[in-house]
């Protein structure tokens, strides 16, 4: 399963490890892509894919004073986005908005609308309320858990409740449960953990290593998909967390980051440092698929694996699904190469 | 003249017409004259009809004829005419006679019945005497003859009363000479009698004749329940003890009893030769499991209990239930003990023994008790025998299995040390699994070439059975395969078997064992077994041809290939993941942005090269060598490694500010691009080489990993530097494919490189010295460990 080069390419100037989908965007498919340099001046490229699909156009390019590490668009205003950033050992978040009249200007400046500030250690990653206009947003670093409230027009930010979770912990990353607007997921060094945001506590955890990257479901509620280094895709039913309901063999090497398909269930994506992209369907498992697993089986079950894309040169760390056309997709591999593809011809029919 | 004839012709005519059809019922008859005055010949004969008209008749008779044809006729009708009435005077004449004579006869009766009624009288008043004289003998005569019946009745009477009265003495003469049919007969026939007046007159005549009862019965009850009595006399006592209301059932209970108490007896019995196998079924001795005087005994005590029933059911004639119902308890307790033995390990010889001698038994029953159908039931019995047989033997083969390998396990715990503790391990798991598997398929054979006719039958379906166990007991291997390489967390199943296993981590070892093992199976055994059962196992047909064999090695071949990928897989993992930790704890821990200058080798290569080494060694116990692929390999890549590695290694060494770091990476860019791509990622193949390879291939692009998500200084930079040349130097020989393990190496350097923000490397000269001072330390330690 070559992946061949169907895909659609951007060239970034630099290595770059993030992209994000502009969810807010309704007209136009388009990404937002940031680059990690340490010693260059960082871009943020806002990508758009014409209307016959078949080019990528730069819609915009932003300096950015720091590498970035992160990025996430605002879900409910095109124009606004959020980067983590470090350089050397400085580290910081904030809340970037994309200047009106940058069609005129030669080299735009982004205007900060806001500055995620009192940080104490490494910041890790910044959430946007899943869905819709609201204010809040939620930055985690290594060991705290940060709940802010924004107001875009004003342009501040200001921390709602910030809460520790632990020293020993190193928090990684998260996300925001889209069915349980009170409910967040964080990776740490030794579990995941969820979270309530109404008490800021946590209220359960799932003891389970090295866990890269996870993500909801949108469709399917209590289903998280959690990426990890050694031992591939997990997707757990979160009221039962003993075991997860259905591994998934992941890559050669890590799997570095998981996205469901915004539109259809089970649909999952997965990029890892083996220099490719995965695209897997997992089937929603009947009652006694543990026992299923008899001699038989290996000839009856379906393959989860649905497509391998491997045209890439190097790891690939960023991943986003078009919620516009929820069969689109943009990867972004180290060598700061963007890949647009589609997953129509790979879906199985119906 | 003919003129006027003419119209007043015509005149008559019409009325004659008129008045025929007036009278004549058919108006077709009425114009027949009209036809017949066109033809004047025909008109001549109409004298006889009814339509006779005389005038025209004379007309015509005129008109044709002349005078003398006219006289003729006259003197004809004359004639005619006279004869007419001369007719007609003779019959009146005649019927005056008749007239006549019927008067003369009238008066003739009329003087014969003048006589007859005295003479009627006269018979009546005789009759009438006679019957008054008859009524007179009568009454003279009735006295006598009631006298006459009276002592008739006297008599019998008088009769029945000595038979009563000499009753006693018949019967005791009876009891004598044994006849205790006649006894019974006469005192029947003198019980109504002994009911109605036993209480007075035949007192002592009763009590006499009871008692004499009394010894008949009790001699009946010794014949009934004496074995050496016929059978044909005992079923006749039991007859003549019913019809003297002697309480058979109570009998039959009792007699049944005592069967039931030989049944529990037998059962005693075979529980002693189960006690006698067991002792035998030591390790020395799988022999002869019922000695021969227990088997002798046995069949002894079978054969009376087969009379005993035959004797019963002939006794009892509606009694087959119950003896069904014993029969089936025979095999019933038969099976249990077979069933007892099976749950203990057994050997198939002893089943066999064991089903001999139930089948024999069986055979006498059926004999005796052909309603029983006890074959029948015996086979069902049989059946489940088998089936639990072979169930239990592959359930036990299963757990040798198990148990051998687990010993890798438990050697570790206790701590036995071993050179190669895997590798006998492995041999010893190899063994176990043909060695079992051939043993079990000897032990089925043996069940199958058994002549016995119970085991006849059963053959297609034990052939069935054996094909589904191996089939079952593969997929149970696999399964629990599995499941001690911690890949399935389905311990739902089997907990209790298990759960020593489930707390501890699993060994990779372990896992790898299970790998090779897998192989092995699927590659050696399963043929060796296909072969086995093709040549001894293939004639099953009770399957069904829709549902095919039962056993089916191409599956369980594919099950096991697919097994041992997942756990070679799983091993590689394991073991990855381990160095991972390593990794992480180097590159999470220290602050590389303020790290001090490199001075040696840091120590987590050791124990880098320590890990490797412990794979190696394990890998080395298990896996195969590559068979020279090696230099193959090595020459056609060598190339590319060096045109792809020199730039970075010498150029970079004169290059000091940033901007030619820059250019720098551009250049590596532009190298991979034209640099054959490295496979990184190749399929992992049952050798040593192989696994080590992947599994440092897997490792370097760890680190080059971890490497990217740090921010270095120059200091830092330095020591990966430093760490990654040492690593180059030393893992030369561990590695099979170089070029990927080179490619790797640079792409840590460079990707340390990028992320320094001070990128300048250590000079060749100190970079040497420091891995030669690194060498000459760990070659001393090797030497004076």
């Amino acid at each position: 399963m070559q992946g061949g080069s169907t895909g659609i390419g951007y060239g970034l100037k630099y290595q770059a490890r993030c992209i994000s989908d502009v969810k807010a965007d309704t007209d136009h498919t388009s990404f937002l892509a940031a680059t990690l340099s340490l010693k260059e001046e960082n871009e943020v490229h806002l990508i758009r894919l014409s209307s016959d699909g078949n080019e990528l156009i730069c819609e915009g390019l932003f300096s950015h004073p720091n590498e970035i590490w992160d990025l996430a668009s605002c879900p409910f205003d095109q124009r606004i986005f959020s980067t983590v950033f470090s350089s050397g050992e400085s580290y910081g978040a904030a809340v970037w908005q994309i200047p009106e009249l940058y069609g005129q200007l030669n080299s735009p400046q982004l205007e900060r609308i806001a500055s995620l500030d009192g940080h104490d250690s490494k910041i890790r990653s910044v959430l946007w309320w899943p869905t819709g206009r609201h204010d809040k947003l939620i930055s985690i670093d290594e060991q705290n858990l940060l709940l802010w409230s924004l107001d875009t027009s004003k342009k501040t930010a200001q921390v709602q409740t910030k809460e520790s979770a632990g020293m020993l912990h190193y928090l990684s990353g998260g996300a925001w449960d889209p069915h349980d607007v009170n409910a967040v997921a964080i990776t740490c060094d030794s579990s995941i953990q969820f979270w309530d945001l109404r008490s800021m506590t946590k209220t359960n955890s799932i003891e389970h290593a090295h866990v890269r990257n996870l993500d909801y479901d949108m469709k399917k509620k209590y289903t998280l998909v959690t990426a990890d280094d050694e031992f591939g895709i997990h997707i757990w039913d979160t009221r039962m967390l003993n075991f997860p309901f259905l591994e998934l063999p992941g890559h050669a090497h890590w799997t570095w980051t998981v996205k469901c398909n915004p539109e259809i269930e089970g649909l999952i994506l997965s990029a890892g440092t083996d220099s490719a992209v995965n695209l897997w369907l997992a089937s929603p498992p009947n009652g006694d698929h543990l026992t299923s697993e008899s001699l038989e089986s290996p000839t009856r079950q379906v393959d989860p694996l649905l497509n391998s894309y491997t045209d890439y040169e190097d790891s690939v760390y960023g991943l986003a699904w078009s919620s516009r056309q929820p069969w689109i997709f943009a990867s972004l591999s180290y060598d700061g190469r963007v890949v647009v593809e589609s997953v129509k011809s790979h879906l199985p029919r119906k | 003249m003919g003129s006027d004839d003419v119209p007043l012709d015509d005149k008559a005519k019409r009325m004659r017409d008129l008045l025929s059809s007036f009278y004549s019922p058919d108006p077709s008859s009425a114009s027949m004259p009209v036809n017949n005055t066109s033809s004047r010949f025909a008109t001549l004969d109409t004298i006889n009809t009814p339509s006779f008209d005389a005038d025209q008749y004379m007309n015509l008779l005129i008109q044709k004829s002349n005078l003398e044809g006219l006289l003729q006729k006259h003197v004809e009708m004359a004639a005619e005419i006279k004869n007419l009435d001369t007719d007609l005077q003779m019959l009146v004449y005649e019927n005056y006679n008749k007239f006549i004579s019927a008067t003369d006869t009238i008066k003739r009766m009329n003087n014969n019945i003048v006589g007859m009624e005295a003479n009627m009288e006269q018979l009546l008043d005789k009759i009438i005497s006679v019957q008054s004289r008859s009524d007179g003998v009568n009454t003279s005569l009735f006295e006598k003859r009631e006298h006459i019946e009276k002592l008739h009745r006297t008599r019998n009477l008088l009769r029945k009363v000595q038979f009563i009265y000499d009753l006693p003495t018949r019967l005791g003469k009876c009891i004598r000479s044994e006849a205790y049919a006649d006894a019974v007969r006469f005192y029947i026939g003198a019980m109504p009698i002994f009911k109605a007046y036993g209480d007075s007159s035949f007192q002592d005549c009763k009590r006499a004749s009871e008692e004499a009862v009394g010894i008949i019965t009790k001699n009946l009850q010794g014949k009934v329940f004496s074995d050496s009595e016929s059978i044909q006399a005992r079923a006749e006592a039991v007859m003549l003890l019913k019809q003297l209301n002697f309480p058979v059932e109570n009998l039959k209970v009792k007699l049944f009893e005592k069967l039931e108490q030989f049944l529990v007896d037998l059962h005693l019995e075979s529980k002693e030769i189960a006690h006698v196998s067991a002792t035998l079924d030591g390790p020395n001795n799988h022999g002869n499991v019922t000695d021969p005087a227990s088997s002798a005994a046995h069949e002894s005590s079978i054969h009376e209990f087969a009379e005993a029933i035959r004797a019963y059911r002939v006794i009892f004639p509606d009694s087959e239930q119950q003896l069904v119902r014993l029969a089936q308890d025979l095999v019933n307790m038969h099976f249990e003990a077979v069933h007892r033995h099976i749950k203990k390990q057994l050997q198939s010889e002893d089943l066999l023994e064991m089903l001999r001698v139930i089948w024999s038994d069986v055979l006498l029953m059926d004999e005796v008790l052909p309603e029983a159908a006890i074959s029948d039931f015996s086979l069902v019995a049989a059946r489940n025998a088998v089936k639990e047989y072979v169930a239990s033997t592959f359930s036990h083969l299963l757990l040798g299995i198990t148990g051998t390998i687990m010993k890798v396990q438990d050697r570790q715990k206790v701590g036995v040390e071993e050179e190669y503790p895997l590798q006998s391990v492995l041999e010893a798991s190899k063994k176990a699994v043909i060695q079992g598997c051939m043993n079990v398929l000897l032990d089925f054979r043996q069940l199958l070439d058994e002549k016995l006719e119970l085991s006849l039958k059963l053959r297609d379906l034990t052939i069935d059975w054996v094909q589904e166990g191996f089939q079952e007991f593969f997929r149970k291997l696999n399964e629990r395969f599995l499941f001690l390489s911690g890949k399935s967390n389905s311990g739902s199943q089997d907990l209790s078997l298990t759960q020593g296993v489930q707390g501890e981590k699993v060994l990779p070892g372990l896992v790898l064992l299970l790998a090779q093992l897998s192989l092995f199976i699927e590659q050696s055994a399963i043929p060796r077994i296909t072969e086995e059962i093709a040549s001894s196992f293939s004639s099953g047909g009770a399957r069904g041809y829709e549902y095919g064999p039962a056993f089916i090695p191409a599956v369980i071949c594919r099950t096991f290939r697919a097994a041992g990928e997942k756990c070679l897989d799983h091993y590689v993992r394991l073991r990855t993941q381990k160095i991972s930790v390593l990794l992480r704890k180097r590159f999470t821990t220290p602050n590389w942005v303020k790290h001090k200058e490199p001075r040696e080798v840091h120590m987590f290569v050791d124990l880098l090269l320590q890990e490797f080494e412990a794979i190696r060694g394990e890998v080395k116990q298990i896996l195969p060598p590559e068979l020279s692929r090696k230099h193959h390999r090595t020459d056609s890549n060598g190339s590319t490694t060096s045109s792809r590695s020199n730039p970075l290694r010498d150029d970079r060494m004169n290059r000091s500010n940033t901007q030619r770091a820059r250019s720098q990476l551009l250049e590596t860019h532009l190298a991979k691009l034209f640099k054959q791509k490295v496979e990184i990622f190749t399929k992992i193949e049952f050798t040593q080489e192989s696994v080590v390879t992947t599994i440092l291939k897997l490792c370097l692009k760890s680190l080059q990993e971890f490497v990217r998500l740090q921010t270095f200084n120059r200091r830092g930079f330095q020591q990966i530097q430093l760490d990654i040349e040492f690593l180059r130097t030393t893992l030369k020989d561990t590695s099979e494919d170089e070029a990927a393990t080179d490619f790797l190496l640079d792409e840590v350097v460079v990707a340390a490189a990028e992320r320094c923000l001070d990128p300048v490397p250590l000079d060749q000269p100190i970079l040497d010295k420091l891995i030669q001072v690194k060498v000459a330390k760990t070659s001393e330690q090797n030497l004076n460990p």
